[in-house]
């Protein structure tokens, strides 16, 4: 979609997830609430169907216009698999399927597929507690083979996330598909991609994190005056920032690298890069906004910790800086020192 | 009061910059190995009179700049690339670096024509070469208290004072200097003025500061009732403030600010060898993506200048998080080696780089603004004060 319809729908989605995905929901979700008219609402949006082609009935954006999108979900720690079900609507479509309505999520890693039927266990599959359907990747018969499973083909072991959403462990026994063909997305890729989801939604929240620091301190009087007029308190901000701006440039530099190289392969350095990148900072993103609010941040009460706790579990979802730092190191380590200004110049591989 | 949203808008060079990317590589492939002085490990502070003439040669000093000053009227974009590729492959760029950094600039913009055509096709053919006379014994990040004096006299000023951390001073051709030539000490931006002196004016005397590395970089520069000729004013008397806060925006959001040690990570690439175990890979590419993320923001802050903006913020936040990784840079690298280095020898020897590399460390978040005067600038943006 051009610039402007871009705009224009990021700011009704942000204006939206204000309204209707408030403190009260995503606290009920921790309970185990699920929030249907919010999910049937983001349906209405066509939110989960952002990247799928208008011939197969989405609203035809790209990429680049879905990881948008999750930047600013991820602003407003939405706590419905919106990131989820867009990429699984997005590899359903990419392989001829048509994508269904209701949450999906997606499994990744782990499965096998012998005479149609798929085996294995995926832990930590985000909104498995939730999801209508399953979407994995699996190499059969030497291609890359999409299944759709549904819910009641799996079995699924409750395992929320420490940010307290509906994760759980998921067990496909010879499960029957309901959709399966040929897709042009690795099981790789597919991984790569979701990770890229991950690390816009955490730009969103580490910028969200920024803000609510801010204005905490400016709000916040102690010794007589607000805390932020405190030089330590400014520079401790301004380090935050510091760290708030290298997540946010290398979600965003990420984002336009897949997006320009294409669904298949587009960006796969710059992905890995910034998902280490991201997942790097969070916790100097989270100790120093909590140390700037003190113990107010810590308590439940606030909101601080929607965003904080989400970015513990986004740096782990889909690679930690470990997973795609080593491969990052590999390739680097492999292609010898001078190999390394021209890789990393031009955002590749070095081997 | 809402706070301004941080973006860095992803940003990629045009394609006559990459292109001129590749012919820089080329000759810097050919010339460095010709070159090299008696540094191992280069960088935009090593100086080589003789790599600054072959690099004037080709036309690659004061690219950005008007033909009739010597210049190539290419693209600050294409002076970025030529800064990228000098530094990213260690080159020796210490002897022109300020006065194709800043000094030119400050002269095309605030100088007389006199001196434009005097000095700038010098600099461009890399043979003129300047140092930065701001700093003085009592006035560091508080920069507006210098004391140096420039007294009005016929036909020029008498000027007194002293300057330090004065790099090159011994071995360049001009220091432009920050006086008060009107009001008293206190009178802070008022009354300031830049002059251009030339560093053989008697009652001009150099003596060198050696650093704790044992390098000859700075000077302490005295002036004692040495007469400066009036036509060495840059710009307006009493105009230096404002010409000094531009000039200081030269100094903050390029590559400089976070690729002067990569020298560093690449020997660390060379002595973890071909095949290093998976801890030592992730602990290599946890540094690599952090030199490629300040990589992405420092060219969305160029995009943002060539569009037309000045994202003052965003380009203290680049040398923050840059001059930090610098720091970080060799100690992470040092402990890494120790444990997986494939040979004692490359240990040891990798071990002799990462020390010097942590001995010049602390330099990086002194100059060009102090990380604390970065952070108050970033703070102001945030509107904390």
């Amino acid at each position: 979609m051009d610039r402007d319809t871009r705009d224009m729908l990021l700011e009704t989605a942000s204006r939206f997830f204000t309204e209707r995905a408030g403190k009260d929901i995503v606290n009920g979700v921790e309970k185990g609430v699920w929030p249907a008219d919010l999910w049937k609402e983001i349906e209405e949006m066509g939110l989960p169907l952002i990247a799928v082609p208008e011939e197969q009935d989405g609203v035809g954006g790209t990429l680049a216009d879905l990881m948008a999108l999750l930047r600013v979900a991820g602003e407003h720690a939405v706590p419905v698999p919106v990131a989820e079900t867009a990429l699984a609507n997005l590899l359903v479509a990419s392989a001829g399927g048509k994508p269904a309505s209701g949450p999906s999520t997606v499994a990744l890693g782990g499965l096998s597929l012998q005479g149609g039927r798929v085996s294995g266990k995926v832990a930590r599959v985000p909104f498995a507690g939730v999801a209508e359907r399953f979407v994995s990747i699996i190499m059969a018969g030497g291609k890359p083979t999409l299944v759709v499973v549904p819910r009641d083909a799996v079995s699924i072991e409750d395992t929320p996330s420490h940010a307290g959403e509906p994760y759980g462990t998921v067990t496909f026994d010879g499960a029957t598909p309901e959709f399966s063909a040929v897709s042009p997305v690795s099981a790789d890729r597919a991984f790569e991609l979701a990770a890229l989801a991950r690390t816009m939604q955490m730009a969103g929240a580490a910028d969200k994190v920024l803000v609510t620091a801010t204005e905490y301190c400016k709000q916040r009087v102690q010794f007589g005056r607000p805390i932020s007029t405190f030089q330590a308190i400014q520079h401790m901000l301004a380090e935050l920032a510091s760290y708030v701006a290298a997540t946010i440039a290398s979600a965003d530099s990420a984002a336009r690298d897949a997006d320009e190289g294409g669904l298949e392969k587009g960006g796969s350095f710059s992905i890995a890069a910034a998902k280490t990148q991201t997942s790097d900072f969070a916790h100097r993103i989270a100790a120093l906004s909590h140390q700037s609010m003190g113990a107010m941040g810590f308590t439940h009460e606030h909101i601080l910790h929607h965003y904080t706790r989400r970015l513990w579990v986004w740096r782990r979802d889909f690679g930690s800086e470990s997973f795609w730092g080593e491969k990052i190191g590999e390739s680097f380590a492999r292609a010898g020192k001078d190999e390394l200004w021209p890789a990393l110049s031009e955002s590749r591989y070095a081997a | 009061m809402s706070i301004p949203k941080l973006e860095f808008p992803p940003f990629h060079l045009p394609a006559e910059a990459e292109a001129l990317r590749g012919e820089v590589r080329a000759f810097l492939k050919e010339t460095l190995p010709k070159i090299r002085s008696e540094d191992r490990f280069a960088s935009w502070n090593t100086p080589s009179p003789e790599f600054s003439r072959a690099l004037g040669a080709k036309g690659w000093l004061g690219i950005t700049w008007p033909k009739q000053y010597g210049g190539a009227e290419r693209s600050f974009l294409d002076r970025l690339v030529v800064t990228e590729e000098l530094l990213g492959n260690s080159a020796p760029a210490g002897s022109h670096w300020v006065a194709d950094r800043q000094s030119g600039p400050l002269l095309l913009k605030f100088g007389t024509e006199q001196q434009r055509q005097a000095i700038l096709p010098r600099i461009a053919r890399g043979e003129c070469y300047f140092s930065i006379g701001m700093s003085e014994p009592d006035s560091g990040s508080d920069l507006a208290s210098v004391r140096t004096r420039a007294e009005p006299v016929p036909g020029g000023f008498r000027v007194n004072g002293t300057k330090v951390w004065t790099s090159g001073a011994h071995r360049n051709h001009y220091c432009i200097t920050l006086v008060r030539t009107s009001g008293q000490h206190g009178d802070r931006h008022k009354g300031l003025s830049q002059l251009l002196v030339d560093l053989k004016t008697p009652g001009v005397t150099i003596r060198p500061i050696i650093n704790l590395a044992g390098r000859h970089d700075w000077n302490e520069v005295t002036f004692s009732d040495a007469f400066i000729p009036e036509d060495c004013l840059i710009g307006n008397e009493g105009d230096g403030w404002i010409q000094v806060t531009s000039e200081l925006a030269f100094e903050r959001s390029g590559p400089e600010r976070f690729m002067q040690n990569v020298y560093v990570l690449r020997e660390l690439v060379r002595v973890l060898g071909r095949q290093p175990a998976k801890r030592a890979s992730a602990i290599l590419g946890r540094l690599i993506a952090r030199l490629w993320t300040l990589r992405q923001m420092s060219t969305a802050v160029a995009g943002m200048m060539q569009g037309g903006k000045s994202p003052a913020i965003e380009a203290s936040l680049v040398k923050d998080l840059g001059t930090i990784y610098q720091q970080d840079l060799p100690e992470i690298a040092r402990t890494l080696a120790e444990s997986d280095a494939t040979t004692e020898e490359d240990l040891a020897d990798f071990l002799d780089v990462a020390q010097y590399a942590s001995m010049m460390a602390p330099s990086y978040t002194i100059q060009g603004g102090t990380t604390q005067v970065l952070r108050g600038i970033v703070a102001r943006g945030l509107g904390l004060r």
